[in-house]
């Protein structure tokens, strides 16, 4: 097989840009919330699989489509995560950085745990929207373009809302500096709460799109949360559209990695990534020297 | 910390007990303790790195995985089973040395991140090598070439008698003092003239053999061993919550700890081990958020520093 034939390697960038660009929907709430609130949740593709789930139970008991099942599951888990943060995050702010690496670890083994408890370790789909589209030579899944571009789509009304609205300012507001914030009156609390469920709400969008693609079981999360550190360190801890760019990066690199070596391999794509980048620049790419 | 006559006292009782236990005891409870023991070794030696220099490590079960492995493959090919052991620390010492050389000049969050991928990498490694490993399918070990399982609880006892003595030796010593100065404010650990990068690789290196050597008496006990078993991430989590739990940075915490997850695994939990990993994410979490030091800040009589100080530095955002 001619592998480096054009419309194998546009083929091959554009299932990676298609992906790439789920992962950027996922590693940039992970990067808003460390961003805002200075804690790493270790959880955050767990919350991406209970957008699946969600998803999944709503398509077998109900035949609700997973593109429908978005504005069911995605209100229903920024619920939830607002109702998390209050309870139980909030109590990890402003602590060292390992307290919150390790209180998010305990909310991850539960969320695993739970899953397999409830659903068992067997890998579930939605099979929708299946086929692809054929433009002369070149084939593109279907699911994978609908999600690539919804994730796209999704990714930048959060980049807007923050750039633009009052309330996105005030979320960047704290970033800068939760002191100073305080002081101009923004409720640096509510700000904490709506940036977590605002965090899990996108995870859990891509966890909808995930089940279209992939089969998934409880242990997934295992691998996207290692893609998704690989992401922001590339793209720099806390920055918004680094995370973009990194997620974007990332699957075409295993996109191409795996068109060219074994599937396998490209899952280890990202540890490579990341080791290597963190070799370099011992605080990532564009990240913060001052993270201690 | 108890006081140094109590603590030597109740150490040499346990030691007796544990001692004379093979010739008490039926095969079946033989058989939990020398898991138990293999439990008090691993949180040991998560404790020499994580515990006492505040570095945590997501990725400690490779090194347990990979002394399984080389037992594995070392047995067959008619090495005694005590050199198997030897190798199975030696093949952790060989990856520890140049991953702490690099992953250590990360600060700890980077560190921690970087070990979290680590199992899973080394998990797809040895699922891929099916030349040697023989792949997903794992390693079974004909029965006549292990030691019985008096003498795989003997060895394990003795590697977690070591791996608490060499925790309580650093502890005391002035080695221990630098590292927990690390904890606490490595900048400032290396403004004062502390080593901190020799100091880091060397409790990293020291927590590695542990792992490397329990796990290939694991494997001579369990006589078989295929990658989800070996790179378990089930490992990793009793590791961690068997510290925090019982006090990490202290000599035993972890002892304390490990018996009493693995004393209620035995009375509850073990028809439901989705729940029993549950349950253990439940205790981690609460211990993080109530009760950081662990069951051994509540033996705390004298408290030497301030607990604001113990618990590090404070970088509250607002202020």
């Amino acid at each position: 097989m001619a592998l480096f034939e054009p419309t194998i390697l546009l083929q091959l960038l554009i299932a990676g840009l298609l992906t790439g660009s789920l992962y950027a929907l996922l590693a940039s709430g992970l990067n808003l919330v460390f961003g805002v609130m200075r804690v790493i949740n270790i959880a955050h593709a767990e919350f991406m699989l209970l957008g699946a789930y969600l998803a999944w139970v709503l398509y077998v008991y109900a035949n609700v489509h997973p593109l429908l099942s978005l504005f069911i599951v995605v209100p229903a888990v920024f619920g939830i995560g607002w109702v998390l943060e209050r309870t139980l995050i909030e109590h990890v702010v402003g602590r060292p950085l390992l307290t919150s690496l390790l209180a998010t670890y305990g909310v991850s083994i539960i969320m695993v745990n739970a899953g397999l408890l409830v659903f068992a370790s067997d890998f579930k789909s939605v099979p929708q929207l299946q086929g692809a589209i054929v433009i002369g030579e070149l084939a593109i899944s279907k699911p994978r373009l609908v999600a690539g571009v919804l994730a796209v789509i999704l990714t930048f009304a959060v980049y807007l809302f923050l750039e633009i609205t009052r309330l996105g300012k005030a979320v960047r507001a704290v970033a800068e500096h939760p002191h100073v914030a305080t002081i101009c009156g923004i409720d640096v609390q509510r700000i904490r709460m709506l940036t977590f469920a605002l965090a899990v709400a996108m995870a859990a969008a891509a966890g909808v799109m995930l089940t279209m693609i992939y089969s998934f079981s409880p242990d997934t999360g295992a691998d996207f949360i290692q893609k998704c550190f690989a992401i922001i360190i590339i793209g720099g801890m806390g920055n918004f559209l680094g995370a973009f760019y990194g997620g974007v990066l990332l699957g075409v690199v295993e996109a191409f990695v795996g068109g060219f070596g074994t599937t396998q391999w490209a899952e280890a794509v990202a540890y490579l990534l990341l080791v290597l980048v963190l070799l370099i620049r011992p605080t990532g790419l564009k990240g913060m020297a001052d993270v201690k | 910390m108890l006081s140094k006559h109590a603590s030597l006292a109740s150490a040499a009782v346990l030691v007796v007990i544990l001692a004379v236990a093979p010739a008490v005891l039926g095969e079946y409870y033989l058989s939990f303790l020398t898991q138990l023991l293999m439990m008090v070794a691993l949180a040991q030696a998560w404790n020499t790195i994580s515990g006492m220099t505040g570095y945590v490590s997501f990725g400690h079960a490779t090194f347990f995985g990979m002394g399984s492995y080389a037992a594995a493959l070392l047995l067959p090919l008619g090495v005694p089973w005590w050199a198997c052991l030897i190798a199975g620390a030696l093949v952790a010492l060989a990856l520890s040395v140049p991953l702490g050389f690099l992953t250590l000049r990360l600060r700890g969050p980077y560190f921690a991140i970087a070990m979290l991928g680590l199992n899973e990498v080394a998990r797809v490694f040895v699922t891929l090598w099916v030349d040697l490993t023989g792949g997903g399918s794992g390693i079974t070990l004909s029965p006549e070439l292990l030691p019985s399982l008096t003498t795989s609880y003997y060895t394990m006892f003795l590697i977690a008698v070591a791996a608490t003595v060499i925790v309580a030796a650093i502890y005391h010593s002035r080695f221990g003092l630098e590292l927990r100065a690390i904890r606490e404010d490595e900048g400032a650990a290396e403004m004062v003239g502390v080593n901190t990068t020799r100091d880091k690789l060397a409790a990293f290196v020291l927590s590695a053999l542990i792992p490397g050597a329990a796990g290939a008496v694991l494997v001579m006990y369990t006589s078989y061993i295929d990658p989800a078993a070996a790179f378990a991430p089930a490992v990793n989590i009793q590791m961690i919550v068997m510290v925090m739990f019982g006090g990490s940075g202290t000599v035993w915490g972890p002892v304390l700890g490990a018996g009493l997850v693995m004393g209620l695994r035995e009375v509850f939990w073990a028809e439901f081990p989705a729940a029993h990993l549950m349950l253990l994410g439940v205790l981690l979490l609460s211990v993080v958020l109530f009760l950081p030091g662990g069951l051994m800040a509540l033996f705390t009589r004298r408290k030497l520093v301030r607990p604001e100080v113990a618990a590090g530095p404070q970088e509250r955002p607002d202020g």
